[in-house]
């Protein structure tokens, strides 16, 4: 209702893009208001260095992350007393590195929040653009799914999908998917019906384009922002997925390393080695943290109408 | 009014039950999708072909599923929701022995993040009004980034290590067993008049109930804020102004009254969640609630069990969703009369 209202005391836009096309219309241009936004570029630097650190762990990690040093085990790290510049995060109750473990573990947490988010955001938004372009009865069933998926929390549609579907890196991506997916649906759904009221869109369809192409060209770009936002927000809830499934045991094999996996190992040892269990939560919040600031920002910075609206 | 909301509440309730008729069948299926075979762990070593054929055939299992599940659905409407494969007891009984630890911890929980978030989100409106938004905005966005299980961890770390003044694992203390009336440990101890054994039940909540509210405020926090920001904008805010009542007043008094509305449906929407992050909290904290139980089906594929508690959570999320409809109408006088 809010969004119906905040349109019309807003001039109609003249393009099929109405955030994204700014460029030539005066104003600063997409970019530039990405930039000045600082926690686009805070959210995204932390981000993008994550990502970097998984894909060079291989050569970043002193040491093997599954190596097992029996003479070192429950090092400190370096700047305690007894630590040693080998492992300058010390090491675990088996004597593995605990910053190479953090390093690697950056690899599972990245590629399962970066596949499963743009999964659940391709399944959400495909049905969320065909329930509020056509209305009707398509739009009912898929609310209608939709509030039927949500009456489950969260975790224990997760937790039962793994039951069924068994452990793995992918299983536990197509879980994120088939939990999230209506995260993005209802959400663009409503941008979706406020964008089909627009005049470009029926000007489209009486100029004669097709429905899919009319989905597709002027639909599709107007939802985008909104699906990016959601995008960035839904790779920290992947994240927190993944490392609350590998902390129950769940999620992938033993010689992968994850950040819950090392949660989970750390908390026997939560009296005599505090470092084993505080790095991996750091590397959890820093990551979703990320990913919310950068979320955050690209609203701010991308949905022209949320820019007055304190949400 | 009595009758009205009583109305609402029925109507509410018979609408659900399409829907859980539905969402049981997904989680039936979905679980027939279990790669493991659950005679696996029920039958000795020294079985045959034939012994596992006969137990096969006693728990139903080479009926085709739609058969299955209308044999469970059968047995469920009677109150039955088969035996635990790993526990060998009832499913119902062992979900009624530990429902009630859940309860007491959601509740508990989302108290204490009543009293995180209503302060913090007058104080984030208070904030925006100033201008300082980024600051409130940034705040949030931290909070947010930590999950509720991982504050669990941190409390742990804080306040049951570093500096150990409460107990984090358990219900209660090993020496006090409870009296089980009503299973609430607060209630019942309470009923009984043993107070020292009532601390230590709530000691004992404390650490996990805190984590629970810390992961749930931030999501309040943030709609409360918003609700505040609209409610500002209503004519009657100008008026109370006009007619000299002093700002707290107004923001206490009549703002947050009706900030409260969109504040307590969105409370309704997220207690499931609430109720699924309990989950989590409770095997961190060795509680022995329904999330422990669950945790402990899922790694002994523990079939029955598992269906049981995914239906107990689709029954709970529906109720609360009836009683949050209930409430609204309670607390919105526009909408009695209809």
């Amino acid at each position: 209702m809010t969004n119906v209202t905040a349109d019309m005391s807003n001039p109609p836009p003249t393009s099929a893009l109405p955030a994204i096309a700014s460029r030539g219309h005066g104003g600063p241009s997409t970019l530039q208001r990405l930039a000045q936004q600082p926690r686009v570029v805070i959210g995204g630097g932390i981000v993008l260095a994550i990502l970097l650190v998984a894909i060079f762990a291989p050569w970043l990690a002193p040491h093997d992350p599954l190596g097992q040093d029996l003479l070192h085990m429950l090092a400190p790290p370096m700047w305690m007393e007894g630590g040693s510049a080998d492992f300058p995060l010390g090491t675990d109750s088996l004597g593995r590195c605990v910053l190479s473990r953090v390093l690697f573990g950056a690899r599972v947490a990245l590629l399962v929040a970066l596949c499963s988010a743009l999964g659940a955001m391709i399944v959400g938004s495909t049905l969320a653009i065909v329930a509020g372009y056509f209305g009707g009865k398509i739009d009912r069933l898929i609310c209608y799914i939709v509030d039927l998926w949500m009456s489950f929390p969260p975790v224990v549609l997760s937790l039962i999908l793994l039951v069924g579907l068994g452990t793995g890196v992918d299983k536990v991506i197509l879980a994120v998917v088939l939990v999230d997916w209506t995260r993005f649906c209802r959400v663009v759904r409503a941008d979706v019906l406020v964008t089909r009221q627009r005049d470009y869109v029926n000007a489209a369809r009486l100029m004669g384009f097709s429905h899919l192409r009319t989905m597709l060209r002027e639909v599709l770009p107007a939802v985008l922002p909104l699906m990016i936002t959601l995008f960035s927000i839904e790779m920290g809830v992947a994240t927190i997925v993944e490392a609350t499934l590998s902390f129950i045991g769940l999620s992938v094999p033993p010689e992968m390393t994850t950040w819950g996996q090392m949660l989970a190992d750390g908390r026997g040892d939560i009296r005599t080695a505090l470092w084993c269990m505080l790095v991996p939560v750091f590397a959890i919040i820093l990551t979703v943290l990320g990913c919310n600031l950068l979320g955050d920002g690209l609203r701010v910075a991308l949905d022209p109408r949320l820019r007055s609206r304190g949400e | 009014m009595f009758h009205v909301t009583c109305m609402i509440a029925v109507r509410r309730l018979l609408a659900a039950i399409p829907t859980l008729l539905l969402l049981a069948l997904v989680v039936f299926v979905v679980l027939r999708l279990l790669p493991v075979d659950p005679l696996a762990t029920m039958l000795p070593p020294s079985a045959t072909a034939a012994d596992a054929a006969a137990m096969r055939q006693q728990l139903g299992l080479d009926q085709p599923i739609p058969v299955q599940f209308l044999i469970w659905l059968r047995d469920a409407a009677s109150g039955s929701l088969g035996t635990s494969i790993n526990f060998r007891q009832p499913v119902t009984g062992l979900i009624v022995a530990a429902l009630p630890a859940t309860i007491e911890l959601a509740l508990l929980g989302l108290i204490l993040a009543l009293f995180i978030s209503i302060p913090g989100g007058v104080l984030a409106y208070v904030l925006h009004v100033r201008k300082r938004e980024t600051a409130a905005d940034v705040g949030v966005t931290v909070l947010q980034s930590v999950p509720a299980f991982l504050w669990g961890l941190l409390l742990i770390i804080v306040f049951g290590v570093l500096w150990p003044v409460l107990p984090f694992s358990g219900r209660i203390a090993d020496d006090i067993t409870l009296p089980g009336l009503t299973g609430f440990a607060l209630v019942d101890l309470l009923i009984k008049g043993r107070f020292d054994a009532w601390l230590s039940a709530l000691s004992h909540l404390l650490l996990p109930a805190l984590a629970l509210a810390l992961g749930f405020a931030p999501l309040v926090i943030r709609v409360l804020r918003s609700s505040l920001i609209d409610a500002a904008r209503e004519p009657y805010v100008e008026v109370a102004r006009l007619r000299g009542v002093p700002e707290s007043r107004i923001l206490w008094r009549h703002m947050l009254k009706n900030a409260a509305l969109p504040t307590i449906t969105m409370i309704g929407v997220q207690f499931g969640f609430l109720f699924g992050s309990a989950l989590l909290v409770e095997m961190i904290f060795g509680f022995p609630g329904i999330g422990n139980l669950m945790v402990q089906a899922v790694k002994g594929n523990d079939m029955p069990l598992i269906q049981g508690i995914a239906l107990l959570f689709c029954v709970l999320m529906l109720a609360i969703n009836a009683i949050v409809d209930v409430l609204y109408v309670l607390m919105n006088p526009r909408l009695r009369v209809s």
